[in-house]
């Protein structure tokens, strides 16, 4: 590091509240439900090279420390003083932008004529067009429906605002004043950022600054390196899957393979299905990327909660990412759902990382975030709002319950207070608590998932909840824990007739309707027989768990009800001794444990080796189709529902021939075989 | 009397004396600090050291102590206010009352779920805030009001004796109730209460509207716990401070002193607890605000450095910002509280060379116990407190007016070993390192503030520090400095200013009233009748506080306003309430639109706009404890000595003065040294000092 260390942790200091005031001014300024309500915002400053050198602590979205702006500023060729860039096109951006409502602004910082520093804000707009309102939709299959790509260009030009660019903007959305007032506040930011960058200089000199951010990046790597040198080294693999991919009932698959040597990672995410035509996408361009790492920052900021944040926290990650995979999609694939998919890149890094880090990473956290939505229409338009961000709980881990109902692996949005939301649109709130018997029993018990459930009060209303997962597959247990309760959606119309929903785009509902969301329980850790009985007897007197999950799960016997509960020690000792514990790494859950039965590891490796063999327009399809043909044979709903061995045999045998035969023609195409 | 009291009175002569002396008491984790104004004006301060197994005590202990010294006897005090933490304390610690909840129907797990957010977003093994009731002590009942007060269901009697009787099964002390929308319909909640309350007559229910009547479920839930929460302890202690205070034949009426900076009587205080859980914090920016405007300042940045952190609050004309969004013990307050933020290091903050090279500060302190290395109580790691000492700042000889020696060798020793750890080979002198570890500390401060005012968009250059407690004056110039402040207004007791601030503060009670509705002539109406409503509950709470009032009562309204559709509301202040008549949808969107266009620029004249909470402030001045006066200057200025300080990186000579030798109109010019009996002032070159006629020492900036 170049600069002294007084100097470097003053001049430190200094940039990451500069970060922080960026954002303070934005928040400040802005109008927008975004913002205010649910943080979904960020500012920082990146240095010369591109990466950010001081991100802001505790306010915005931390999980876009790693992004980097080198291909947005390369884009729009030189840059003068005043100039402002502005994308949202996660192609063009190089992985900047990650879906088209994030707004994204940079501005060069120049001092005697030369850059020191770009200033970076982003705000997720409310409408940028596409086929829907809000732009975001599962069932999107290219990008072109989620609307307008601005690939990076000029929205001010040496300190004059582009016009034209402001007004092919404006006209590409639905609410073109919010989008200008967030454009504003962003704008505002970023001058905050630029007077404090310079106050800076004229105290410390642009030399001191500049070898600043080069320090502060490598001082933060070398604290990243530390925590990571902690893990055990070897080579770990686990894949998990998206339930399905909103179009088709075919499973999405996550593989990844970390490799731990030395102070560095190394994440191969090879055998990760072909790119999908629906918006569950990450358009990684195969770096370290953001919505591709959060677990890893997880783990190095919890060995390391104080490193600051920069760039330097994925500097010792390396990625390994199949070009036109579902984590590193090319262009048009549609990517508005991808944090659906993030949260399973979490599970299947968590997953692997549990083998480096045994007593550090938790189980499965329940693992999706459901923003349940209503629209009613009315005289004057429509009213749409978010009842509720729908969450779980956080996975077990040695020494720990899991966190019941709440989970912040994703993102740390707050909820809404029903006494608001019932002034704003007609629903009455019937139960918004913690789900009993969701989370995996383990030694360690998994974190609770929630339930919402609400009547409608008003006709002709709709309800959308993107982002639902967890039907099918539940949140892995580990060394013997439990996994949690699967996610469920009810509808029951005011006669009482219920209908199980799967994953929804737009659902109509009635006066009258009520509807149960049940959000999965994340995964338990250990031997739930080991679990003390003082511990179970506590679950159940909270309610968390019942009398009858404690004696099934828990091979204790709990007596009364309430305060008035109580152990009995000998009933105990027979349900224990009867028992037969779970067991191995990971407890999956029985839906995958079927599926699996099916579609074994070599199984799945071959038929995305051989997919990846044929032209990408291809792969998506084929992949459907060979899978789709074996779920055929099933019976409807599995793997959820059991199928006999007969039933499998057949379904497993029909799928190895379709495997061989795709093999055979990819070799045939690339001239292997005649 | 303790052998670790310490006295000191200054005298003076005042204008518009008050009846008599009259107390202010702040008790402190360390110390419990008496203020005493005397009826010939001036005041007289004692330390008293705590006494955390029984409070009161020390109180007791202290006005006897501050009286004896001041040649008068605890029973010819006037009045006393006092402010304690035991409730803010009870809550972080969670050492409060064993309390029940009981809820409407469906929402058992308000305190479990919150606001769904967790404390931090990239740890793993995060947990959440342990809630103040547990899932077995919250009970539902089959109770529900819709958005517009109507009752939705209402419980059978079986349903309610059910309740009861699970509410006796769980043993709880006391319990809250809360009915969703409770707040719509007051008086639905608290029938429902008394009901309950019928069938367990032994155990205290309060009704949340009942407390605090805003909307937002989770908040208001939190509110009415607290205060079920703390009440069985704060009752205690002030039965125990009555008792101790009788026993000194003490006949004055007790003040309790209030987190928004006002204070109310003991009666109240027992009743609402939870209205005083930051009011140490309060009372100390409202005596600093108050002491201000008397010298002629109103836009004001307190900074009030301790021990373990410092905290600053900002002051804009003459009245102490307020927040609406505190958190205590990781749990939200929605009371309105004077807004008091941390900003980072005290004078016990630890200083350190982590595992990669750099010299940090802080977070970890040594706290005053064992505290600084050179205070000799066991403390092993070098502090704030031990860099002033390395750098001249302080001298070993003179700390606390010379009660206290410390160790300058062994602070010295302790930086030099950081020394070698920064760079290996111990190039740099424990001298640099301390001034290295000052300059840290202050840019982590001045980087905070300047955040706090980004925050409101605020310029610090607009402002006058005004620093206490035991280091604030010795780091203030640096602070100022950096974040380009020039005016620094040195409090002359600066140690006790918590304790001085209860002496004069109003009384003061915030009331809210939900509405939550579109903005039309009828939804004004209910302003206005909501208005009238608290008013008259103020003008009552007034007339139970025992008519100590001096001076004309205001009743200030306000109301949470915003457009319809936009989730962020705006606070509005909307004048005296004495009459709101004219108060129709008009004045109410023209007094939303005017605030929104000071904030944002523009006026959205089209848009509907959504009433929020009715809020009323009744505030009631209190005799004014009168001013310190400092005797006029005679002669020169003189220093006493002059020694060599470090500062940013320079050695100078600085003259080094007492402030008891300093009257009124001397002026000085750093670099200097102002040594006091209870800290130090440092003014580093290019600033000068000049002591006002009130006693206050005013540091000006040359630049």
């Amino acid at each position: 590091m170049k600069l002294p260390p007084i100097t470097l942790e003053i001049i430190g200091n200094k940039l990451t509240a500069l970060a922080e005031e960026m954002c303070l001014t934005l928040q400040r300024t802005s109008r927008s439900l975004y913002v205010k309500e649910t943080a979904d915002f960020c500012c920082a400053l990146a240095g010369p090279d591109g990466r950010f050198s001081a991100y802001p602590r505790g306010i915005g979205v931390s999980g876009f420390v790693g992004l980097d702006l080198t291909a947005a500023i390369e884009a729009v060729g030189p840059l003068e003083d005043g100039d402002v860039i502005v994308t949202n096109d996660p192609y063009r951006s190089g992985g900047l932008a990650t879906h088209l409502t994030d707004i994204q602004l940079i501005r060069p910082y120049f001092h005697d004529g030369a850059v020191i520093g770009y200033g970076w804000a982003f705000i997720h707009c409310s409408d940028i067009g596409g086929r829907v309102p809000s732009s975001l939709s599962p069932t999107n299959q290219e990008i072109y429906q989620e609307g307008l790509q601005i690939p990076p260009v000029k929205l001010v030009r040496a300190g004059e605002p582009a016009r034209d660019v402001a007004a092919l903007l404006a006209a590409n959305s639905r609410s073109p004043e919010a989008n200008e007032g967030d454009l504003q506040a962003m704008l505002a930011a970023l001058r905050t950022g630029g007077e404090r960058l310079a106050a800076v200089v004229a105290t410390h000199g642009s030399a001191d600054v500049l070898a600043a951010h080069g320090d502060l990046v490598e001082y933060t790597a070398r604290r990243a390196r530390a925590a990571l040198s902690r893990l055990r080294e070897g080579t770990y693999r686990f894949t998990d899957y998206l339930d399905d991919d909103a179009r088709t009932p075919v499973p999405v698959r996550v593989s990844v393979t970390v490799t731990v040597s030395a102070d560095s990672l190394h994440l191969d995410f090879t055998g990760s299905d072909p790119q999908v035509e629906a918006a569950f996408n990450i358009a990684s361009h195969g770096t370290a990327h953001a919505w591709i790492t959060t677990r890893v920052l997880a783990l190095i900021c919890t060995l390391d909660p104080s490193a600051p944040l920069n760039a330097g926290l994925i500097a010792p990650v390396g990625v390994t990412a199949p070009e036109g995979s579902v984590v590193n999609a090319r262009h048009p694939a549609a990517v508005g759902i991808r944090h659906a998919t993030a949260s399973r890149v979490n599970d299947a890094l968590g997953g692997a990382l549990a083998l480096a880090a045994p007593d550090v990473m938790p189980a499965a956290s329940s693992g999706l975030v459901v923003p349940v939505v209503v629209a009613e229409r009315h005289a004057g338009g429509q009213n749409v709002q978010v009842l509720e961000p729908m969450v779980g709980g956080t996975g077990a881990r040695a020494g720990s319950d899991g966190v019941d109902g709440r989970d912040s692996g994703i993102s740390n949005l707050s909820n809404n207070p029903v006494e608001t939301v019932e002034t704003e649109i007609g629903v009455e709130i019937l139960r918004y608590g913690l789900r009993p018997d969701s989370g995996g029993a383990g030694r360690w018990r998994g974190g609770s998932g929630l339930e919402l459930s609400f009547r409608v009060t008003r006709d002709d209303s709709r309800l959308l909840a993107r982002g639902l997962e967890r039907l099918r597959f539940r949140p892995w247990g580990r060394e013997g824990g439990g996994a949690g309760a699967p996610a469920e959606l009810v509808v029951a119309s005011a006669e009482g007739v219920e209908r199980r929903v799967g994953k929804i785009d737009v659902l109509a509902l009635r006066q009258g309707d009520t509807v149960t969301l049940r959000t999965s329980g994340a995964g338990g850790y250990g031997d739930p027989f080991e679990r003390p009985e003082s511990e179970v007897l506590r679950d159940v007197v909270s309610g968390v768990v019942s009398p009858g999950a404690a004696a099934r799960d828990y091979g204790v016997a709990v007596t009364g009800q309430g305060a008035r509960a109580a152990v009995d020690h000998e009933g105990t000792a027979e349900l224990r001794a009867a028992g037969t514990p779970a067991s191995g790494a990971h407890v999956l859950g029985p839906e995958r444990d079927r599926w699996d039965g099916l579609y074994d590891e070599t199984t799945a490796d071959r038929l995305i080796a051989a997919l990846f063999r044929l032209p990408a327009p291809a792969r998506h399809g084929r992949r459907v189709r060979v899978l789709g043909e074996a779920l055929d044979l099933l019976p409807d709903g599995f793997p959820s529902v059991p199928a006999t061995d007969r039933e499998l045999e057949g379904a497993r045998a029909g799928l190895l021939e379709a495997v061989a035969a795709l093999e055979d023609e990819a070799a045939r195409s690339e001239g292997e075989l005649p | 009397m303790n052998d670790d009291a310490e006295t000191g009175t200054r005298t003076g002569a005042g204008t518009d004396p008050p009846r008599g002396p009259r107390g202010g008491i702040d008790v402190g984790g360390t110390f419990t600090d008496v203020v005493l104004t005397l009826p010939g004006g001036g005041t007289a301060h004692h330390k008293e050291p705590s006494t955390p197994a029984d409070p009161a005590l020390a109180v007791a202990r202290g006005l006897s102590a501050a009286t004896a010294a001041a040649g008068l006897a605890p029973a010819d005090v006037v009045d006393i206010a006092h402010g304690t933490t035991i409730g803010l304390n009870a809550i972080i610690q969670r050492r409060g009352a064993r309390i029940a909840l009981i809820v409407s129907r469906g929402h058992r797990d308000i305190l479990e779920i919150g606001r769904s957010r967790m404390p931090s977003s990239f740890d793993l093994h995060a947990a959440k805030e342990e809630p103040l009731v547990p899932r077995e002590r919250v009970i539902e009942v089959d109770a529900r009001l819709d958005a517009n007060g109507r009752v939705l269901r209402d419980p059978d009697d079986a349903d309610l004796v059910r309740a009861a009787e699970e509410l006796s099964a769980t043993g709880a002390d006391a319990a809250a109730v809360v009915v969703l929308h409770g707040h719509t319909a007051p008086d639905y909640e608290a029938d429902l209460t008394a009901r309950l309350a019928a069938l367990v007559p032994d155990v205290p229910l309060v009704s949340s509207a009942a407390v605090w009547p805003e909307v937002r479920e989770y908040e208001r839930t939190l509110v009415a716990c607290m205060n079920a929460y703390i009440q069985p302890l704060m009752s205690g202690y002030f039965d125990r401070l009555e008792e101790l205070l009788t026993g000194l034949d003490v006949r004055a009426p007790i003040f309790i002193t209030a987190s928004n900076g006002g204070s109310l009587s003991l009666a109240s205080a027992r009743a609402r607890p939870i209205e005083t859980v930051l009011s140490g914090p309060a009372a100390g920016v409202t005596a600093a605000a108050r002491l201000a405007q008397a010298a002629g300042t109103t836009d004001v940045v307190t900074f009030d450095m301790g021990g373990t952190s410092s905290d600053i609050a900002v002051t804009v004309g003459g009245a102490p910002e307020f927040a609406v969004n505190t958190t205590i013990g990781g749990m939200p307050l929605i009371l309105p509280v004077v807004a008091v933020g941390a900003i980072g290091a005290g004078g016990g903050s630890v200083v350190r060379v982590d595992d990669f090279g750099l010299l940090k500060t802080g977070p970890d302190s040594a706290g005053a116990d064992p505290g600084p290395i050179a205070y000799g109580r066991g403390g092993q790691r070098p502090t704030i407190t031990d860099c002033y000492l390395v750098t001249g700042v302080i001298d070993p000889e003179e700390f606390l007016g010379g009660r206290m020696s410390l160790d300058r060798d062994a602070a010295e020793g302790a930086l030099a070993d950081l020394a070698r750890a920064l760079d290996g080979e111990g190039n740099q002198t424990a001298r640099a390192i301390a001034d290295g570890a000052l300059r840290i500390a202050t840019a982590g401060m001045a980087v905070e503030l300047h955040k706090t005012l980004a925050r409101r968009g605020l310029d610090p250059a607009d402002f006058t520090l005004v620093p206490y407690g035991g280091a604030g004056p010795t780091h203030a110039a640096l602070l100022a400095e950096e974040v380009g402040i020039t005016d620094i207004l040195v409090p002359a007791s600066a140690a006790t200013l918590c304790a001085l601030g209860a002496v004069g503060a109003d009384l003061r009670r915030d009331f809210a009233r939900s509405l939550r509705r579109p903005l039309d002539a009828e939804s004004a109406a209910a302003v206005r009748s909501v208005l009238d409503d608290l008013a008259e509950r103020a003008r009552s709470w007034l007339a139970d506080q025992g008519g100590h009032e001096a001076g004309p009562v205001r009743l200030e309204a306000s109301a949470d306003l915003s457009y319809l559709g936009q989730a962020h509301e705006l606070r509005v202040a909307l004048g005296e309430a004495d009459d709101p008549s004219e108060l129709d949808a008009a004045a109410l969107a023209e007094a939303l639109h005017t605030e929104h266009e000071r904030l944002y620029g523009f006026r959205d004249t089209g848009a509907a706009i959504r009433v929020g909470t009715v809020r009323l402030a009744v505030v009631a001045p209190r005799p004014d404890p009168g001013a310190d006066r400092a005797a006029p200057a005679t002669g020169e200025v003189e220093p006493r000595a002059q020694r060599t300080v470090t500062v940013h990186g320079r050695d100078v000579r600085a003259a080094v003065h007492d402030r008891a030798a300093l009257g009124s109109g001397h002026r000085l010019t750093g670099p200097a040294v102002i040594v006091q009996d209870d800290s130090t002032v440092l003014v580093p070159p290019g600033w000068s000092a000049q002591v006002e006629p009130s006693g206050h020492l005013r540091l000006r900036s040359r630049s």
